[in-house]
């Protein structure tokens, strides 16, 4: 948890958030504490931790789309005060808009934002051709399968020039072959258009293998962090390496998460 | 780019705002009748229609019967047909869903009785029946059965193919399978269809008893037309909308009671 | 065991086939019609298939009452028209307001709760003493009627929207009116055509009650002269094409909608 000496290469930085939900009958669900961490720009950072841990509302309150009860979320030093196209943000359930074309769906932020079609249109297929999804341009989502939307998903998170790509269990809904693909994926197209990530999960395979590091939570609400973890491997990595199986025993044994 | 605001956006505010609407409702309808700005011939005022009420409640003139007896006529023509439609057209359904010869053998006749607005049935029935009750009960029931039939088939279809495929594994028959899994599976669909074949089987009966009849709400409603007495039709218009709600309240809770166990 | 060599006549593969069934089921009705009118079993309430057909290709040419048989066609169909799209065009709008805003919600929804359990048929005494017999009160009625669920559906149309999609819109950097244009409205779209359905369907039946109370012409008018005039040809007659012609114009709702609406997928309809 200690900040290296950069600084001023600092992208999102949580200090102290916690947060409180309140219902009605004053019953409250205290689902974060504590949480301070700091990401530095391009890096990829996997928020790690089992069902139930808060991990979910923590990327919500770092996208704006929830206000901290306490603490505050910066953004290259500027305070976060709601959602906005600076943060990309792919949602679990795809999230795509069923009546708009997949081009129609990735080029949303550009239109939302007045973009001339011409341009619009260039972003759109460029990021499409990115994902790996070119040619589908005039699909509706129902055609697809659930990797294609996601990568959908991602397209359109990708296409509005985010300074930060958040992601949300992207994967979760996906089989486990569409899920190794994704994977590989997710590094290849990060490589090629790198941006800063924070990218929540609870599969610890999933995030040795994409993250430069990993920041676990603890397993029972209020989640509070837990340790973290750099993983200084090269990329592409191997499930099967030695210093991957290494690494995920240590989490393992440090989290006693359950596999 | 500020935080939604949060969307506890004065509950009070609204509900005054409701209450006041409501106030201006009935207090505006009795200004337009009482200063004459609607002739009483055409509009009862609240007030007067409140008086026919209760005079209604005890004197049976002069449509002929109190007001009681009205609703309770209505309700019993309602009632009968809707349990028939529910006890025809809910097996009916079921088995159309998963038997293909009863498909066959039932589909063309539904599917022309389906397009036919219950109403039309009426100079049918007229003739069939007279305006006793048995007219009545037919249009309600050949409304009601529609949905009913629509509900269960549905039900039926949205078995988990899975799980058939599993029973079939296990050596099931198809009369087994539709009885341990189809009928089970088709439940909430079945549930749905209560609500909506009694909002038919109530508008339906509306229909037959202006048309034909000498008791009931209906009737009430058109007998206030040709009495020229508005108040009539509006007691009888406000009487339907209520007992029909309260029935639908009551479907409402044996809905809940029975599906208790069972979750989506 | 040895097997049987004899195999049986494939007529159980026959009986089993749905199609078969469909058309010997038909055939088999209209025999039954054709034989219980003949036999008068039901009195002189039926008339036989075949005279309906008759009749109503007669009625293409003869006039009764003025019109022929398009032309009363015309006129319920007209009717049917006016009423539900001056309650469509109002009713639509006012449900997604409704259901956007939560002032107007407080004002209308408290009265139109009261009305929402009135079937509109109940209406019909009510609009013959405010309008007479004359065609503004049919087309009351069926305002009424088409306008309620058409209210309903587009309320609950934009009420049952997931909310995480306006998240997508506010994260990707639109303002409450984007949310409205390109979240609310359109994901409103097939609610509002289910409504619309509903809404024409309910159409003709008011249309018809309208009819059989108090009218000059159109389809309803047809089947009460047939009541009258005992001639049970003009009665089915009327009462197929009545179903026929709500058949129709159901359709071209349908067909409307997949126009709007090209992303909704056939969910294995009835």
């Amino acid at each position: 948890m200690t900040e290296k000496d950069r600084p001023n290469q600092i992208k999102i930085s949580c200090q102290n958030i916690r947060k409180v939900f309140i219902q009605k009958g004053k019953i409250q669900v205290h689902v974060l504490e504590d949480i301070s961490l700091a990401v530095y720009r391009n890096e990829f950072v996997v928020i790690l931790g089992p069902g139930q841990s808060g991990k979910t509302t923590l990327l919500r309150i770092i996208a704006g789309l929830e206000a901290p009860t306490a603490g505050r979320v910066l953004l290259d030093g500027q305070e976060v005060k709601g959602p906005g196209p600076d943060r990309g943000l792919v949602f679990q359930s795809y999230m795509l808009f069923p009546w708009r074309t997949v081009l129609g769906n990735v080029e949303m932020g550009p239109k939302l934002r007045g973009l001339p079609k011409e341009s619009r249109r260039k972003s759109a297929s460029h990021y499409l051709n990115l994902v790996g999804l070119a040619g589908y341009e005039k699909y509706y989502p129902h055609q697809l399968s659930g990797g294609m939307k996601q990568r959908v998903g991602i397209a359109r998170a990708y296409a509005n020039n985010p300074e930060v790509m958040l992601l949300d269990e992207p994967f979760g809904q996906l089989d486990a072959q569409t899920r190794y693909y994704m994977e590989k994926e997710t590094v290849r197209i990060w490589e090629t258009e790198k941006r800063t990530v924070i990218f929540v999960t609870n599969n610890i395979d999933e995030a040795i293998y994409l993250g430069d590091r990993i920041i676990t939570l603890e397993g029972k609400l209020p989640g509070r962090m837990k340790a973290v973890y750099p993983v200084p491997l090269p990329r592409p990595r191997e499930h099967t390496d030695l210093a991957f199986l290494n690494l995920r025993h240590e989490i393992i044994e440090s989290s006693k998460l359950l596999l | 780019m500020a935080y939604e605001e949060v969307k506890i956006k004065k509950p009070l505010l609204l509900k005054i705002l409701s209450l006041a609407s409501i106030t201006a409702f009935f207090g505006g309808w009795e200004l337009i009748v009482g200063t004459g700005l609607v002739p009483s011939t055409m509009l009862a005022a609240p007030s007067s229609v409140f008086q026919l009420f209760l005079v209604k409640l005890t004197d049976p003139n002069p449509d002929g019967s109190v007001l009681a007896a009205h609703v309770w006529m209505s309700i019993q023509e309602a009632g009968i047909g809707y349990l028939l439609s529910l006890l025809i057209g809910l097996p009916l359904g079921l088995f159309m869903g998963w038997f293909t010869v009863v498909r066959g053998v039932f589909r063309p006749i539904f599917e022309i009785i389906r397009p036919i607005p219950p109403i039309a049935w009426i100079p049918l029935c007229i003739f069939w029946f007279g305006i006793e009750l048995g007219g009545k009960v037919f249009i309600i029931w050949i409304g009601g059965v529609v949905p009913c039939v629509i509900n269960a088939w549905a039900g039926v279809k949205m078995t988990n193919p899975t799980l058939i495929q599993m029973a079939r594994t296990y050596g099931a028959t198809d009369w087994q399978i539709f009885q341990k899994l189809c009928i089970p599976s088709a439940l909430p669909m079945v549930f749905g269809a209560l609500q909506i074949t009694l909002a038919i089987c109530w508008t339906n009966l509306v229909a037959a008893e202006l048309l034909a009849s000498d008791s009931g709400l209906g009737f009430l409603i058109s007998m206030g037309r040709r009495l020229a007495l508005p108040e009539m039709v509006v007691l009888g218009m406000v009487t339907v909308g209520i007992v029909g709600a309260l029935i639908g309240l009551v479907i409402d809770v044996i809905e809940k009671r029975l599906l208790a166990g069972i979750r989506r | 065991m040895t097997a049987d060599p004899k195999k049986p006549f494939p007529i159980l593969p026959l009986i089993r086939n749905e199609f078969f069934l469909y058309v010997l089921s038909f055939v088999g009705f209209l025999f039954i019609w054709d034989w219980v009118a003949r036999e008068q079993i039901l009195g002189k309430s039926l008339a036989q298939p075949y005279d309906v057909v008759q009749e109503l290709t007669r009625l293409l040419s003869v006039k009764l009452a003025g019109k022929d048989l398009l032309g009363h066609i015309w006129d319920s169909t007209r009717r049917v028209f006016i009423g539900f799209a001056i309650a469509a065009v109002f009713a639509v709008p006012l449900g997604l307001l409704m259901a956007l805003n939560r002032y107007i919600n407080a004002l209308v929804k408290p009265v139109f709760d009261i009305f929402k359990p009135m079937p509109p048929i109940a209406w019909i005494s009510i609009a013959i003493l405010w309008f007479g017999i004359e065609e503004a009160s049919k087309i009351f009625i069926i305002l009424i009627g088409a306008f309620v669920p058409c209210l309903l559906n587009s309320y609950n149309g934009v009420r049952l929207i997931e909310p995480e999609l306006y998240d997508v819109v506010r994260m990707l950097g639109g303002k409450r009116r984007d949310e409205i244009f390109h979240v609310s409205f359109p994901a409103a779209f097939p609610a509002i055509f289910s409504g619309l359905q509903i809404s024409l369907s309910i159409a003709w039946t008011c249309v018809l009650a309208a009819e059989l109370v108090s009218s000059r012409s159109g389809l309803g008018w047809i089947i009460i002269q047939g009541m009258r005039l005992t001639k049970p040809e003009l009665v089915i007659g009327g009462m197929a094409i009545i179903a026929l012609v709500a058949w129709l114009t159901s359709l071209l709702v349908s067909g409307l909608e997949r126009l709007v609406c090209p992303w909704r997928r056939e969910i294995g309809g009835l």
